[in-house]
């Protein structure tokens, strides 16, 4: 059963004094988490993401579109990158969900991934 | 109904838990596990029942015949088809009397996964392993029929598409758990023995004290479940003493202890002992312990004032709130008068809570120990203005108007 988990975090906790620092570590320890999952021999794939700033909303509203500058809801924590990991339940998914690191404050959303077949 | 037919329907009832465990268990599957025992129950009635020696036995190898049978009438219904077909050999299932292996932790466990809302756990509890209609649960917890429906769809729906797993966690992950359950036990105790006693919930009542004794009996060395087992025993205790003849709240001080459940009482103080043996205090037994206080006055007639004080002074530290510091501000004024508790109800938060009825309860009930009947009332007033449950408001008219008649 394949799992997406989201970051969502404060993207303000990497700015200011400091910041650099925090992204190097945290950086550090997602490559240690990736690292883990290889070990445990699960599938694993997930990516890093710009930061909120960066997004465009392509807003729908039956037919019409309109284009927005920024994420799709404007919170203190945004997603800023995911996992998708492949184990036998929520129990599991929930047990590496909390070992992502999140400096501060920050959550996990944990969804199963639809399976097509 | 006839007596033998309701010694049955209880004979089904305490079988049910077990059954539909073993069969949730082995088919991942709670509808299907449900709906197997529901046809099972229609044959043992069928069947006419008085004379099986085993219910839980006899029940549990119908449901297997019943998924077997629809394997067989292949395609009716795909799902019981499929797990029929990991049940092995057909004859080998029927011919063995199998002993029914105990999976209600596991099932326990899964309604009550911390992944779940605590209402919907709660209710998910209630209707699988008790067996409660959703009618029943929907009026205790005071929702509409659809909302509770919905709730307990889309709980199980989430077991299902999430893969909340039927495996048992490992041992270190109990604990947190079992805390899982006693949360959504908790829920139904506030809801259904706290905020709103209408009638029809006694019956719920009774299904979570039989939830709470089970948690006991599968974690007999689980301090709070011991605890919270003996809070809703010693809160049950009274649900006959709640209510005057106009269907007005009584509080606790004002209840008869002769409508007190003396066997109750008693059970609940025998399991708070054996949890104070385990050396492992919480907030559960502590409530208890209070509720246990309260209770020894069917038998000398007499509150210990300090002993309450200190069991609320405890609960302050180990769950703050409100609701404690108010009662915390009562008992003091037990112990060293209504000055001294209107103190410490001022402290609780005279700004923020200017319109929290049980705290414009307390006040309004020690302003009028002093004299003070039109401030009193006005408290009263207040309370009444945040839309109480219809007994409680019944209760507060009541005093409005003997306050009125002193004044």
């Amino acid at each position: 059963m394949q799992y997406m988990l989201m970051i969502h975090e404060d993207e303000s906790a990497y700015a200011g004094a400091g910041g650099e620092a925090l992204m190097a570590e945290t950086i550090g320890k997602h490559m240690a988490f990736a690292e883990s999952l290889a070990k445990a021999g699960i599938a694993m794939s997930g990516n890093r993401l710009h930061p909120a700033g960066t997004a465009t909303t392509i807003r729908w509203n039956h037919g019409e579109h309109a284009l927005h500058d920024g994420p799709f809801a404007e919170t203190v924590e945004e997603l800023g990158g995911y996992y998708i990991i492949n184990v036998a339940d929520l129990d599991t998914a929930i047990a590496w969900a909390k070992q992502i690191p999140i400096p501060g404050k920050g959550a996990i959303e944990v969804r199963p991934v639809w399976d097509m077949e | 109904m006839s007596g033998a037919r309701s010694r049955l329907a209880d004979r089904i009832a305490g079988a049910r838990p077990r059954v539909v465990a073993a069969l949730a268990a082995r088919w991942r599957d709670l509808d299907l596990a449900e709906d197997a025992f529901g046809a099972a129950c229609e044959a043992l009635l069928l069947h006419g029942g008085e004379d099986v020696r085993d219910p839980a036995a006899w029940l549990y190898r119908a449901a297997l015949r019943k998924a077997i049978d629809a394997k067989r009438k292949a395609g009716r219904d795909a799902r019981i088809g499929e797990a029929a077909m990991t049940m092995g050999d057909t004859h080998t299932v029927l011919a063995m009397p199998e002993p029914i292996s105990d999976e209600r932790l596991r099932l326990l466990f899964v309604c009550c996964h911390p992944a779940l809302a605590p209402d919907a756990r709660v209710a998910l509890a209630l209707r699988v392993v008790c067996g409660v209609s959703t009618e029943h649960i929907a009026r205790a917890f005071a929702v509409p029929v659809p909302t509770m429906l919905q709730r307990i769809t889309r709980a199980k729906a989430k077991i299902a598409k999430a893969k909340i797993p039927f495996e048992l966690p490992p041992r270190r992950e109990w604990p947190e758990r079992a805390a899982s359950v006693l949360g959504a036990l908790e829920v139904s105790f506030t809801q259904v023995y706290e905020e709103h006693s209408e009638a029809g919930q006694s019956e719920i009542a009774d299904d979570v004290v039989r939830l709470a004794k089970m948690l006991v009996e599968l974690l007999p060395d689980h301090a709070e479940a011991k605890g919270f087992a003996a809070l809703v025993l010693l809160a049950g205790s009274r649900l006959r003493a709640r209510h005057d003849d106009e269907g007005a709240m009584v509080p606790l001080s004002q209840q008869d202890p002769a409508l007190w459940d003396s066997a109750m009482i008693e059970e609940g103080r025998v399991l708070l002992d054996e949890a104070a043996a385990l050396a492992d205090p919480g907030p559960y037994q502590l409530l208890a312990a209070i509720h246990l206080t309260h209770a020894r006055r069917l038998y000398d007639g007499t509150v210990d004032a300090r002993a309450v004080a200190t069991l609320y002074a405890g609960l302050t530290v180990l769950r703050p709130g409100p609701i404690v510091a108010i009662n915390h501000a009562l008992a003091l004024a037990e112990l060293e008068g209504p000055v001294a508790g209107l103190a410490a109800l001022d402290a609780v938060g005279a700004d923020t809570l200017a319109n929290h009825r049980p705290l414009c309860v307390a006040r309004a009930r020690l302003l009028e120990r002093l004299g003070r009947e039109r401030e009193a009332a006005a408290m009263l007033d207040r309370a009444l203005a945040t839309a109480p449950p219809a007994a409680e408001r019944l209760y507060l008219l009541k005093w409005c108007s003997r306050l009125a008649a002193q004044g």
